[in-house]
């Protein structure tokens, strides 16, 4: 707290505020502002609570409500047993469901796959800072896809991706035979994660170069002029020096990841081959409107919602640990 | 830190015992006096216009007061949009619905017809795949079957008579051979949404069931076990280890993807539709009716007589917070109505619920399908619950891809349809 030392050792006089919130009004009675009324004080002491009360409301109405509503319904029943209480009925039935557990599965390969997420806008980021020709032309064109929506991509790779698409066709040229890519339980996930990186790399591109804005070039040409091989600045000056913005990205992608692939897998597998590309949200949707069992769907997005808070809240122990050391 | 966790599991076991309120609640209606709300998800359509200015017609005679207002909803969010609406327990008056577990699964929240629409009983059909314990939820507007067409060209091309389709299995995979022979597939097929198992179920049921099997099925007394049904299932192995099916049956789309395939003359034959999309008007786009033929099912146990599978389609069903719920019955009988029905038939090249309707202007397929509808029986998918269906269509891609055997495939099965 660098800000409040500053202030608080530039206004020694004002004891009062050292004193805490209680003692404020005292200060102000005793001192400045002598003559006030009891209706005054009142008002005073009102306002920030009328002042803040908008976003709480806000916040309790539209979030807290309706996430305690949720999780109310996670313990009812559904059709039949609609409005009875069934306990952790929903929750056993979750986990005992197969494709629910692919959906769990899923988020851990996401969590896996996240390095290769960050590093494939972080490496080409300092291709473009190091100025290798055409960086201009490959800044604008590694943006491009990120304005592009998930469902015109999906239909856009739908193509390139089918079973008799041009992917396949320029393999079977190289004597290669087809490879299904959406079609295969195997492939169908790395191909839709492959699809969300190249859609959304480019904003974290942009994040990366404006890590590199705040680098100092000192340090590079100093490294250069002891003889430093590209892999070695990359790794022991460029690395080190953008590990906030490197964690930055780790998060927003990480969250992206979690919360954005639907349109893609609605467009792209339908969920499908074999269930094999499920995630919770799509489960979540399907059981929701295409079963009919919100009591279900609502087990699914208390856990969803659990799944993100610890994410969430690791990641941001993990930033303010390195802000500490900054 | 200690006492957050512990007030959050006070919150989270107070929950789980109290169990209170309900994840879809029924309540009151939200239209005023005097207005009707109906949502579906054809109105929007160019060819529903006439359609619903004859009903709006009709039913305006019966009650002139009372004012009818469409909203068309966008079908891929139709029943999440209606999910959200019977959970607040408000919504339109009247909605549609798609026949068969779409309908059965929510009847909690409608009103049941089978005294409002006694008198239509006889003159439409599809009645069963809008009932449920014996109760009507709804009236039929379309037939929905699954009939075999094939392509004329491509039977020429490949040496084959057009004019006599394979009448049992093995015929069909001989003649398939020789499909194969002039460079085309047996069957276009789209796996991608886990649907072409569903067709293939009910396309090929009336021939390898017996008649016993088949009504039992329907009936709900399911066999998972018999050995007619475990056949259904090696057929659909069998037809993708031979080759037989479009390649990448499990990353294509039936709509519109396996459709335009065999449209394009690249497969002999597809397992479609009657009404709405992949059926014989759709197909008159690249075939002209002439080329377009319809197949009975080649029949694969001895014995049992092909039959077409077809139940009601699209149909109206009143929502239970309507307030009064004879007028918005009135409402589905007017959308039900034979005149109506000719308007949507004309429209949208649907076979209707009404079969007294004139069909001999759509061409020879057509015709053959409307001649078959008399003998036909309700299709085997649509008789399993939304759950089972689903289940079934990823064990289906599961077969294709050879990572289960049909034995596992019907224990699951089975066991899903005893749970739901």
């Amino acid at each position: 707290m660098p800000i409040g030392n500053t202030r608080s050792s530039v206004r020694p006089a004002s004891a009062g505020r050292a004193g805490g919130p209680g003692a404020t009004p005292a200060a102000h009675r005793g001192g400045a502002r002598p003559r006030r009324t009891g209706g005054d004080l009142r008002a005073e002491r009102l306002a920030p609570y009328v002042l803040v009360a908008p976003a709480v409301l806000i916040i309790v109405l539209l979030r807290l409500y309706p996430l305690i509503l949720g999780v109310n319904f996670s313990f009812t029943g559904d059709g039949a047993q609609n409005g009875t209480a069934v306990g952790f009925g929903n929750y056993r039935e979750l986990f005992g469901d197969d494709l629910f557990r692919t959906a769990l599965s899923n988020v851990g390969l996401l969590v896996v796959l996240l390095p290769v997420a960050v590093a494939i806008p972080g490496l080409l980021a300092t291709f473009i800072y190091l100025r290798v020709p055409g960086h201009r032309f490959y800044r604008s064109v590694y943006f491009f896809p990120a304005v592009l929506s998930p469902v015109i991509v999906g239909a856009i790779f739908n193509l390139l991706l089918a079973f008799d698409g041009p992917l396949n066709a320029i393999l079977g040229s190289f004597g290669v035979g087809p490879v299904d890519w959406l079609g295969d339980p195997d492939i169908a996930m790395f191909m839709v994660v492959g699809v969300h990186i190249w859609a959304t790399f480019g904003m974290a591109l942009v994040v990366f170069l404006a890590g590199f804005a705040t680098l100092d070039a000192a340090l590079l040409d100093a490294a250069r002029v002891d003889g430093a091989s590209l892999p070695q600045v990359i790794w022991h000056v460029i690395v080190p020096s953008l590990s906030r913005t490197i964690q930055f990205v780790f998060v927003t992608t990480m969250i992206g990841m979690l919360t954005s692939m639907f349109g893609l897998l609605f467009v792209m597998t339908n969920g499908g081959p074999e269930g094999s590309t499920y995630l919770p949200e799509y489960y979540i949707w399907i059981q929701q409107g295409q079963m009919n069992r919100p009591a279900l769907a609502s087990a699914a997005s208390t856990i969803l919602f659990v799944i993100m808070l610890v994410v969430g809240l690791l990641q941001i122990k993990l930033l303010e640990r390195s802000g500490r050391e900054d | 830190m200690r006492q957050r966790a512990i007030w959050s599991a006070v919150l989270v076991v107070s929950l789980a015992l109290a169990g209170c309120g309900s994840a879809s609640d029924s309540g009151k209606s939200t239209s005023s006096d005097g207005k009707l709300v109906v949502w579906d998800f054809k109105s929007g359509e160019a060819f529903a216009k006439s359609y619903l200015d004859t009903a709006k017609a009709d039913f305006k005679k019966k009650h002139p007061d009372v004012t009818v207002e469409f909203v068309a909803q966008p079908f891929d969010q139709y029943y999440t949009l209606l999910g959200a609406a019977i959970q607040s327990g408000k919504g339109p008056d009247v909605m549609m619905f798609n026949g068969g577990g779409q309908i059965r699964d929510r009847v909690d929240a409608l009103v049941p017809l089978t005294d409002y629409v006694a008198e239509d009983k006889q003159r439409l059909a599809g009645w069963d795949a809008f009932t449920k314990d014996g109760t009507i939820y709804g009236g039929p507007v379309t037939l929905q079957g699954y009939p075999i067409y094939y392509n004329k060209t491509v039977y020429e091309k490949a040496g084959l008579d057009p004019a006599s389709p394979a009448t049992t299995w093995d015929k069909l995979v001989a003649d398939c051979a020789a499909v194969a022979k002039a460079g085309a597939k047996c069957f276009a097929l789209g796996n991608k949404e886990g649907v072409g198992i569903q067709f293939w179920l009910s396309s090929l049921g009336s021939t390898t069931l017996t008649a016993q099997e088949y009504d039992a099925w329907i009936a709900g007394k399911r066999d998972w076990n018999s050995a007619n049904v475990k056949r259904i299932f090696q057929l659909w192995k069998e037809a993708g280890d031979k080759k037989m099916n479009s390649d990448g049956a499990n990353s294509t789309a039936m709509f519109n993807d396996s459709f335009a395939f065999f449209q394009s003359g690249k497969a002999a034959h597809v397992m479609g539709l009657m009404s709405d999309v992949g059926h014989w008007q759709d197909f008159n786009e690249f075939l002209t009716p002439e080329k377009l033929g319809v197949m009975k099912a080649p029949i694969v146990t001895a014995g049992t007589t092909p039959s077409l599978p077809y139940d009601g389609g699209i149909g109206y069903a009143v929502a239970k917070w309507t307030k009064d719920p004879k007028v918005a019955a009135d409402l589905v009988r007017s959308l039900t109505s034979t005149e109506a029905l000719n308007a949507f038939y004309s429209g949208a090249g649907a076979i209707v619920a009404d079969t007294t309707i004139d069909v001999s202007q759509a061409g020879p397929a057509a015709a053959t399908i409307v001649s078959e509808l008399k003998s036909g029986k309700p299709a085997l998918h649509v008789a399993l619950s939304s759950k089972t269906i689903d289940l079934m269509g990823r064990l289906s891609q599961q077969l294709l891809s050879g990572s289960i055997t049909v034995d596992e495939v019907v224990k699951q099965l089975a066991a899903s349809d005893q749970a739901g």
